[in-house]
């Protein structure tokens, strides 16, 4: 750090006032460098690297190829477009993101309301405690129980429906392409519904308790009393989610779990409807070596993706007036 | 007095429907507690719903006696444990930094960090970038990369800022140096900020499954999540089961699969309370900004 700067600047009081504040809090300006440096090699590098999308990259050209490998314009997009599970993982990624959104949004809204209407503490705080814990469960842990619960042989489900003799051969849940939009689906909502309810919960308690007392004056009953203060009550922050929702549609909303779930549960017998953008993407890049043409797939996506963020913060400002930036 | 025939009704309804979903979500864990303790051989058969048919401690035995395991346990403990304080210091001091009232350029370090946390350069150069930096395959592959966490860098800046300045500017005008009241003053009045942070950092790196299956190649690096997926897609097929079953152990690379889950699970159900304490504070924080 050198001492003679902007003394020859226009407003030299000023100026100087900066930096004399400046030197004050060199030490501070330095762990704040650290952290930039810190977010300039994980974060913005990893920015800049999707220009490879655009070039002929080779991995053993290290962070400095991402500039200097020669250019491939749209090559690697009009090859994605004509990639033979183009539609499939298109439509897979589509799909199970909007019914994600379908089902995990209203579910932690009506769960938060029931749990509300239990007046039954301990039963109220033992049933909620239980509902988050999945949340802190990992995805492989998950996958564990989905095998313990659905796979061919040693499946629960599967032996209960043998036994009861309601199937004759077991269901090929984890293995069939048939089943596995309802496994994320329902494995999702099983892992989230209850650590979002937390935050509808809130809300309800923020509703004022003789609104209640006096509608049940009025002779309202219990549904009435819902649909006519609890729901209302808890409006702006069912808004507010629900931008966020939208905005993180394509990782699967909410509950982001997409990848995890696609990655993990998928699997060749499955595959068809498994296979999403972001999990293609990171098998081409990863197990092929094609850097390049895996950011194109993934920058298809992030350019969705940012679009929706923008449009669903646009929206949230101009209804709510509450927006993330 | 005690309401209408419908309120009666919706009532037993709720109740109804909150016990089925209670049950939905806490009997999967109970039924690995119980198939764990069960012998792997005898689980084959089910019928154990509720209590194990044929109790026995084989399965942890024999958990806790293979080397693979237990190298996969310490790692993911070592992990846990040198991830979440690393990244609770680092994230501490960057945040220290920018809570500073009147910090020049303040404008354009929180535009470098919001910008980082709504974008993302996606997985793929992400990996680029850790390759050419070295960072696959070693130890520091777990560490380095998710030392800053930027959510909770603004939950910790903000929490700075209520810390009144006096404290800050007596040890200044005394001559300790911003380090050093970061490490005598700062950190120590943070202590609910901090144990919220291990917490979750803690919960996020024994989670954690993408790295310890693409990032590292050696042996000694996979964590227990790995180890998880290995199993469970072994036994994905019926054959190696049936194989283990004819076998002299009681043991099944399903019911192994099923103690390893358990040993996954237990350490969460631990710091369970813990987390409970701290953690809708943190999903409003998190989620709905005012």
């Amino acid at each position: 750090m050198t001492a003679d700067t902007n003394t020859t600047d226009a407003k030299p009081i000023r100026s100087s006032l900066v930096w004399k504040r400046f030197k004050r809090q060199r030490t501070l300006h330095l762990f704040v460098w650290i952290g930039i440096l810190y977010l300039l090699v994980f974060a913005y590098t990893p920015m800049f690297g999707i220009l490879m999308a655009f070039k002929n990259y080779t991995i053993v050209q290290g962070i400095k190829g991402i500039f200097t490998s020669s250019w491939a314009g749209f090559k690697y997009f009009i090859e994605f477009y004509n990639d033979y599970k183009f539609y499939d993982i298109v439509r897979n990624t589509l799909v199970l993101s909007f019914l994600k959104v379908i089902f995990t949004f209203p579910i932690p809204i009506l769960f938060a309301i029931m749990l509300n209407e239990a007046k039954n503490m301990a039963f109220k705080r033992v049933v909620q405690t239980a509902s988050y814990l999945p949340h802190f469960i990992s995805w492989v842990v998950v996958l564990g129980l989905s095998f313990t619960f659905f796979s061919s042989n040693v499946g629960l489900i599967n032996q209960l429906l043998l036994d009861w003799g309601w199937i004759d051969k077991p269901l090929p849940i984890l293995t069939s392409p048939n089943y596995f939009w309802g496994l994320a689906v329902g494995s999702a909502m099983w892992k989230e519904a209850g650590w979002w309810a937390i935050i509808f919960l809130a809300a309800i308690a923020g509703i004022n308790p003789t609104l209640y007392e006096a509608a049940q004056i009025d002779g309202a009953g219990r549904l009435a009393r819902i649909w006519h203060i609890t729901l209302p009550g808890i409006r702006g922050t069912v808004v507010v989610v629900l931008i966020l929702t939208i905005g993180s549609i394509l990782g699967g909303g909410l509950v982001g779990s997409n990848f995890d779930q696609a990655f993990l549960m998928g699997n060749a017998g499955n595959n068809d409807t498994s296979e999403i953008v972001q999990t293609y993407a990171f098998k081409v890049g990863l197990a092929q070596g094609r850097y390049s043409y895996a950011a194109a797939i993934d920058l298809v996506q992030s350019v969705i993706s940012v679009i929706l963020i923008f449009t669903s913060n646009a929206i949230a400002r101009k209804v709510s007036g509450t927006s993330l930036f | 007095m005690k309401g209408r025939l419908e309120d009666r009704i919706f009532d037993g309804v709720n109740y109804l429907l909150l016990s089925l979903i209670f049950f939905v979500t806490a009997y999967p864990f109970y039924y690995l507690l119980v198939t764990s303790f069960n012998s792997g051989t005898d689980a084959l058969l089910g019928g154990a719903y509720f209590w194990p048919s044929d109790f026995t401690l084989e399965n942890y035995k024999t958990f806790f006696n293979d080397s693979k395991w237990l190298s996969a346990l310490f790692m993911s403990i070592a992990r846990t444990v040198v991830g979440a304080v690393t990244g609770v210091l680092f994230t501490c001091l960057v945040a220290y930094g920018l809570s500073h009232k009147g910090l020049v350029f303040s404008k354009v370090y929180f535009s470098l960090v919001i910008f980082a946390m709504y974008f993302s350069g996606g997985l793929i150069p992400y990996y680029v970038v850790l390759r050419s930096l070295g960072l696959l395959n070693s130890f520091a592959t777990y560490i380095i990369p998710g030392m800053l966490n930027t959510f909770f860098l603004l939950i910790a800046i903000s929490f700075f800022r209520e810390i009144p300045n006096d404290l800050k500017e007596s040890a200044w005008m005394d001559g300790a140096s911003e380090l050093k009241i970061f490490y005598r003053i700062i950190l120590p009045i943070s202590k609910p900020l901090i144990a919220t942070m291990a917490l979750f950092v803690g919960v996020g790196h024994w989670n954690s499954w993408l790295d310890s299956a693409y990032f590292v190649r050696a042996e000694y690096l996979r964590t227990l999540s790995y180890r998880l997926i290995e199993i469970i897609n072994q036994s994905r097929v019926p054959q190696e089961a049936i194989e283990a079953a004819a076998g002299a152990s009681s043991v099944t690379s399903y019911s192994l699969q099923v103690t390893a889950m358990i040993v996954s699970i237990a350490p969460i159900i631990c710091v369970y309370p813990f987390l409970q304490k701290y953690f809708v504070a943190g999903i409003m924080l998190g989620s709905v900004k005012e």
